[in-house]
């Protein structure tokens, strides 16, 4: 057995336990120590990730593939850049622990072994791992009544998805005896040796899951949970754990159920549709910047679903060209929101940004890139994220999925634009407060990034499009 | 058959399901109190360990059994967790029915 | 006979207890209908052949977790007067869905049948000839090493989780101070005193002793403040705003 496979998981859970124990010991300011080594964990796994051989270990149950080695990076990348994002808003808001970063290492590893899992355990338990600690960062500012609502709705509605997905599971297990990904593709290499019980056992995996991706219609959660919880953890939320759902949707749908194609393509189409559709309807009314952009984290895992009922290598690449895209321009419209703050406190409204413009033109300047590139407006990368899913669809025909996307993004770029409008021409309102150096930083990078992706895109392409076909191998 | 088992699987799998629909239907109908909803979603669970435990049997395959063992575990950690914030949420509001939880709409 | 006949009888009492967890007015009849459940359930693994679970099921569950949900329904002073049952307007409409998931599911799941190539790829089949406890922990230990450790983590995170959400440093609590407590001597704690024969204990005006003086506690500068202690001043709220 190859247990050194799952080495960058174990160092990063021991760096965790040693930080918890560092972070106990220390009577007093163990939130920046802890957070700080957190990040230097982080870097030692990316290395290790990036270093270390794949292949399939522990019984088939854990796999190291170019696909997971890619999602591990992003996945690490957005832990990496919400948890810079978090010291000087968790300092603040006085919830600066040292157990928000051991919960958002541990969370990680979750995450990490969600998108290496190779059968339905596997999956089950790390997903379960990152859920429990995501609830409880949901709910961090425990005398906020709002930050301790958004929990109990995540908890709520999680639990209960994760119940379903377990029905899911057992259904699957039952019906073909087997919870190992490899067999069960064997086991289903033809769409006639799947019966009735184990497409039922599928749908209920497709809902666990979507929940967990906040795709419309188990979206009801996400408005909340994001608007309630405190800003540095929307942040988190709204980054790692949306690669690692998708990547494990992505993972279940090709590997195990890849024979079934017919069967959920469908069901994958309405979500991606109704995701789409409420995406771009729902943020129009929206006046608190958290909850616009929480609708719009759902139209934008529409889009990338599109690649998804594909179903062919192309569709991934397009979804995890996506992925790639969509971790940088969220996380830096994040730090542009977790800029807003007037006399010491956290605004965010979307008035609040009025005329920042003139008071503030670096923060309205990066703001303005990421609302054009979420719009999907050429040349930034947003474009090229909506590019590939749809150039997929339309290659296999999937029209109608195409000319929604294209239709519910131009609908959608009216408030990515009333945004820029607002910021640019509105009449100032009373300056922002100075921002931290970090926040820059971070907007600065991921502003980079998503201007200039267009130079670049060869490689993490190739990059994508090699991880997808490892999906298929 | 491969496995043994006096009782057909057919008779379990009607009793969990049946308690996944109790357990799902507590969820979306009570309007009362948020320990009912957690208590649910321990029935749906319980469902779950009954299938897993019926078909390792039916299958003779000790999978389902070392699942359904996982599943307890970490359903213990969620109980744990919920309760913990049930707690937190009632110190601050004052009250645990269901249609208080409504701070935030849009 | 008999495994049929104790079949039927666990799964309909567990199938009432469950009815009554999600319809009681209660929240402690609840839990108290929910441990009935675990029961009734452990029973039925029982006859499916997982003792080792059965038992697990009754040991941690009903002693654990169940007794949790009671402790916390007890703590929360809910007044149950205030809940009312909102369930009958969509009670109908409910239980109409309900029966036709149930129904969809269960023509489903009646069909069930051995997979052709089930027997083939058994990933654990049972071991004839050893107890099941013993076939469960020769797996966990070997082939599930990997999730073994991770549902340790899962614990940890709750443990984790539940202390971080919960845990108040309170001023008013008392910590243990050795050091104060090993430099006390007899003449600061103990007097003697003459008592008049029959007089009672408050004719000779007892008092505390000094040092257990809540004042003296406060201002210690030993006192652990790092710790959940962002608003010590009302660090316990009364409930309010019902």
């Amino acid at each position: 057995m190859n247990w050194a496979l799952a080495l960058p998981e174990i160092v990063l859970a021991a760096c965790g336990l040693l930080i918890l124990v560092i972070g106990v010991l220390r009577k007093s300011d163990s939130a920046q120590l802890c957070s700080m080594l957190t990040l230097g964990a982080f870097l030692v796994t990316g290395l290790l990730v990036l270093t270390r051989p794949g292949g399939i270990g522990y019984y088939g149950q854990f796999t190291v593939d170019s696909f997971a080695v890619l999602t591990k990076l992003l996945i690490l990348i957005g832990a990496a850049l919400s948890l810079m994002l978090s010291f000087d808003y968790n300092d603040r808001q006085g919830i600066a622990r040292f157990e928000y970063p051991v919960l958002i290492l541990f969370a990680t590893v979750g995450m990490m072994g969600m998108v290496s899992a190779s059968s339905l355990m596997t999956l089950y338990v790390a997903l379960e791992l990152q859920s429990l600690a995501l609830y409880v960062l949901a709910a961090f500012a425990r005398d906020e009544l709002r930050s301790s609502e958004a929990g109990l709705k995540y908890f709520v509605l999680g639990a209960l998805a994760s119940g379903l997905l377990l029905y899911g599971i057992s259904l699957v297990y039952g019906f073909s005896g087997t919870m190992d990904f490899g067999v069960l593709a064997h086991a289903l290499g033809s769409p006639a040796q799947a019966s009735a019980g184990l497409i039922v056992g599928v749908v209920f995996v497709i809902v666990g899951l979507a929940f967990k991706i906040s795709a419309a219609p188990f979206h009801m959660w996400t408005p909340d949970v994001y608007e309630g919880s405190p800003t540095s953890v929307t942040v988190f939320l709204a980054t790692a754990p949306k690669v690692a759902a998708m990547a494990l949707l992505l993972r279940v749908m090709a590997e195990p159920f890849g024979h079934l194609l017919a069967s959920w393509q469908l069901v994958i189409e309405v979500v991606s549709i109704a995701s789409m559709v409420l995406g771009a309807l729902a943020a129009i009314g929206q006046t608190n910047v958290k909850r616009l952009m929480a609708y719009s984290s759902i139209g934008h895992m529409g889009y990338a679903l599109i690649g998804l009922a594909v179903g062919t290598p192309l569709g991934m690449r397009g979804v995890l060209v996506y992925l790639i895209v969509y971790i940088f321009m969220s996380a830096g419209t994040w730090a542009c929101i977790i800029a807003m703050r007037r006399q010491g406190l956290a605004v965010e409204k979307i008035e609040d940004l009025s005329g920042l413009a003139r008071t503030d033109p670096g923060l309205a300047l990066a703001f303005a890139i990421f609302m054009f590139s979420m719009a999907g407006i050429p040349p930034l990368s947003g474009f090229f994220g909506k590019l590939y899913v749809f150039l997929a669809a339309v290659q296999s025909g999937l029209w109608t999925l195409a000319i929604i996307g294209v239709l519910t993004s131009v609908v959608g770029s009216y408030y990515y634009l009333r945004i820029v409008k607002v910021m640019y021409f509105d009449a100032p309102g009373p300056a922002l407060d100075r921002r931290p150096s970090m926040l820059g930083f971070v907007a600065a990078v991921t502003g980079v990034f998503t201007l200039f992706f267009f130079l670049f895109p060869g490689p993490l392409v190739a990059a994508a499009g090699t991880a997808a076909s490892a999906l298929f191998g | 058959m491969v496995g043994t088992m006096p009782v057909g699987v057919g008779h379990f799998l009607v009793v969990s399901a049946i308690l996944l629909v109790l357990g799902v239907f507590g969820i979306f109908l009570n309007r009362k109190n948020i320990i009912i909803i957690m208590m649910s979603i321990e029935l749906i669970l319980l469902a779950v360990n009954l299938n897993l435990v019926a078909f390792s049997g039916a299958l003779g395959d000790l999978t389902g059994q070392v699942m359904a063992m996982f599943v307890l575990t970490v359903a213990a950690a969620e109980a744990a967790i919920g309760l913990a914030i049930v707690v937190v949420y009632f110190r601050n509001r004052g009250s645990i029915q269901v249609e208080d939880v409504n701070l935030m709409k849009g | 006979m008999a495994p049929t006949f104790f079949f039927y009888l666990f799964s309909v009492v567990l199938v009432l207890c469950a009815a009554m967890v999600v319809s009681s007015r209660n929240p402690v009849h609840s839990v108290l209908f929910l441990i009935g459940a675990f029961f009734n359930a452990a029973g039925l693994f029982l006859i499916a052949g997982a003792e080792f679970l059965a038992f697990i099921l009754v040991i941690v569950y009903v002693g654990a977790v169940a007794v949790l949900f009671l402790f916390v329904v007890m703590m929360l002073d809910v007044d149950f007067e205030q809940l009312r049952s909102g369930l009958q307007r969509y009670l109908p409409v409910g239980i109409a869905v309900g029966v036709l998931l149930l129904a969809e599911l269960v023509s489903v799941l009646v069909g069930w049948h051995v997979h052709p190539a089930a027997t083939a790829v058994r990933f654990a089949p049972a071991p004839a000839g050893v107890s099941n406890t013993v076939a469960l922990g020769e797996l966990v230990y070997t082939k599930y090493i990997l999730l073994f450790q991770a549902a340790g983590l899962v614990l940890l995170v709750a443990m984790i989780g539940a202390i971080v959400l919960t845990l108040r440093d309170r001023r008013s609590s008392r910590h243990q101070r050795i050091a104060v407590q090993n430099a006390r001597v007899p003449g600061e704690t103990v007097e003697l005193r003459t008592m008049a024969l029959g007089g009672g204990v408050p004719v000779a005006d007892i008092l505390r002793p000094r040092l257990t003086q809540p004042d003296a506690i406060d201002d210690d500068p030993l006192e652990p403040t790092h710790h959940g202690g962002h608003h010590p001043a009302d660090a316990h709220h009364a409930p309010e705003g019902r």
